[in-house]
């Protein structure tokens, strides 16, 4: 029997996150007056021990040891060798993957949850509050406060709750308080009531109430929680990639491609940002994050800095974007589907340390179903991509007669998301991608938007 | 198409994670506007283009195709301006 899984015993687990601000030039968040976003910018709605962490250059930052200990209910997680995978596809390439859907909540979310709950308790913080659309991130978000005894208010759209009751069920299980959305908790929430008591909600709604919840809360000890883009998540998303390089380094084996599905970036950045630091210090790796051929804003967008509303009053953060003449065509991959990507990305993009790549649905979904038949688990629908792209690097390695080894993220399993696979199945999932032309006219919308300086750490 | 039919027709929300009908994604947007993700995701169904050319002020459309891209945390400090305002702080 062939050694599949590659184990970290309790006490290997990384005790430190890698923060790529100490290796990047990144060019910051601008207010609405031109100037950068300051801490107390963000404080109504954070505990300023994570806007310290939001904003640190501190290249390694200890993993509190209450941290630790929720993390080690899933954590180490496994890296598994794909080989029937790579039989299936007669590569000499070793394909190993990092299996983040082992965690309780199913995927890599938690990473982040347990320690923003945790330097929310420390804070002094009681209660946290949040919206869910699909119900994956309040899952998370309850599991992680119940393990520090705190109370989690997720707003849940009411159209989602009332379609999906083992998504509040599972919150329910953990504690979590999950609301439909409008309530009557919030004003923001009776406005919509008021204008109309049978209305479904909406992701924009929930959204409000949840801030409202957390800003309108007069002793101070209720706060927002954000599960992507901010540079805190990515950080505590490092502990992945910290992981999988103690894994790998135990069979002494260093990949050739690292790869990772990229949506608002946080599971790319967590298993990619270690592998980086690696590269800026003179490694030879390729680290490539995937999103949907028909949404490129990683592969092709131009780097600018984008208003984030229509009075032009908020923050501008440079991200890469297709501006707003784009309208991206449709994909079933939900994660994946911003216009704006983690900044700390689209630095890495621009600094040539990482090669984005797309792919069609319908090709993620055939790598969905082919993984599913050969190594047994159900991918969710984001994790596809990463997926595809993996046995494109493996073909490669066949045709090139090399013995390439590829590493990519698993980044949760599809058991709450199989309406997306049935979809596939049934033959409604179609395959569309830009043409230049389309590209081309996004790219003249941002000829009068101000450009970042192209900074470069190296 | 009659009305009817068109506002039944369903098909998966990426945001949401389920199955929702049109007339949903006809208001729940900002301010009970459509959803600025409506052509994105039905214009492979139907020619959603010209039956919201055809049943928008011209504004509205415009805005729909040339949607400004949107960042979770520069629309999360809009959101908590907006919550101060509302609630009078």
């Amino acid at each position: 029997m062939n050694d599949r899984v590659i184990y970290l015993k309790p006490d290997e687990i990384p005790r430190q996150w890698y923060n790529i601000l100490a290796d990047i030039k990144m060019n910051p968040p601008l207010g609405p007056d031109g100037k950068p976003v300051t801490p107390d910018m963000l404080a109504p709605v954070f505990p300023m021990n994570l806007i310290e962490q939001e904003v640190s250059t501190q290249r390694w930052i200890d993993i509190p040891d209450e941290v630790l200990d929720v993390l080690s209910i899933w954590r180490p997680a496994p890296m598994v060798r794909a080989y029937n995978l790579e039989r299936a596809l007669d590569t000499p390439a070793k394909i190993y993957f990092k299996n983040e859907a082992v965690s309780p909540p199913g995927s890599h979310k938690p990473n982040t949850a347990v320690p923003q709950a945790y330097y929310n308790k420390v804070f002094g913080i009681k209660k946290i509050t949040t919206e869910t659309g699909a119900g994956q991130w309040g899952s998370a978000l309850s599991f992680a406060c119940s393990q520090f005894g705190l109370e989690c208010k997720v707003f849940m759209v009411r159209i989602s709750f009332d379609q999906k009751p083992y998504r509040k069920t599972m919150m329910a299980a953990w504690g979590g308080e999950c609301i439909p959305s409008p309530s009557n908790l919030t004003k923001a929430g009776r406005d919509a009531l008021e204008k109309n008591p049978d209305t479904p909600g909406t992701l924009g709604i929930a959204i409000s109430e949840a801030i409202e919840a957390a800003v309108s809360d007069t002793t101070g000890q209720t706060r927002y929680s954000l599960g992507s883009v901010l540079n805190h998540v990515m950080l505590h998303q490092t502990i992945i990639g910290l992981e999988a390089k103690k894994q790998l380094a135990k069979i002494g084996v260093y990949p050739d491609v690292v790869i990772g599905c990229a949506g608002g970036g946080s599971n790319f950045a967590g298993l990619a940002f270690p592998f980086v630091y690696d590269k800026i210090h003179g490694k030879k790796v390729d680290i490539i994050p995937v999103e949907p051929a028909g949404c490129p804003t990683l592969t092709r967008g131009p780097f600018v800095y984008d208003f984030g509303d229509t009075a032009g009053y908020t923050p501008l953060l440079p991200m890469y974007s297709l501006g707003h003449d784009f309208v991206p065509p449709p994909v079933h991959a939900g994660g994946l589907r911003y216009h704006g990507m983690a900044p700390t990305v689209s630095q890495l993009v621009n600094e040539g340390l990482l090669e984005p790549r797309s792919i069609t649905q319908r090709k993620a979904y055939e790598a969905g179903i082919l993984v599913a038949r050969t190594e047994g688990i159900i991918p969710a629908p984001e994790t596809t991509h990463a997926i595809a792209c993996a046995i494109d690097e493996a073909l490669k390695a066949k045709a090139e007669g090399k013995e390439k080894t590829i590493l990519f993220n698993w980044s949760g399993h599809g058991l709450l998301d199989l309406g997306a696979y049935e979809a596939f199945l049934s033959g409604k999932i179609k395959d569309i991608e830009m043409s230049d032309d389309q590209l081309n006219a996004s790219e003249k919308v941002f000829s009068d938007y101000p450009k970042p300086q192209q900074l470069k750490s190296r | 198409m009659d009305d009817q039919t068109r506002d039944n027709l369903e098909r998966r929300c990426p945001r949401l994670g389920s199955d929702i009908p049109f007339r949903y994604c006809m208001l729940s947007g900002e301010d009970d506007f459509p959803c600025g993700k409506i052509l994105d995701c039905w214009w492979e169904t139907f020619d959603v283009e010209t039956y919201l050319k055809a049943n928008l002020p011209e504004s509205l459309f415009k805005g729909l195709v040339s949607p400004r891209p949107r960042d979770k945390v520069a629309s999360l400090l809009k959101i908590v301006e907006q919550t101060k305002k509302r609630i009078g702080q």
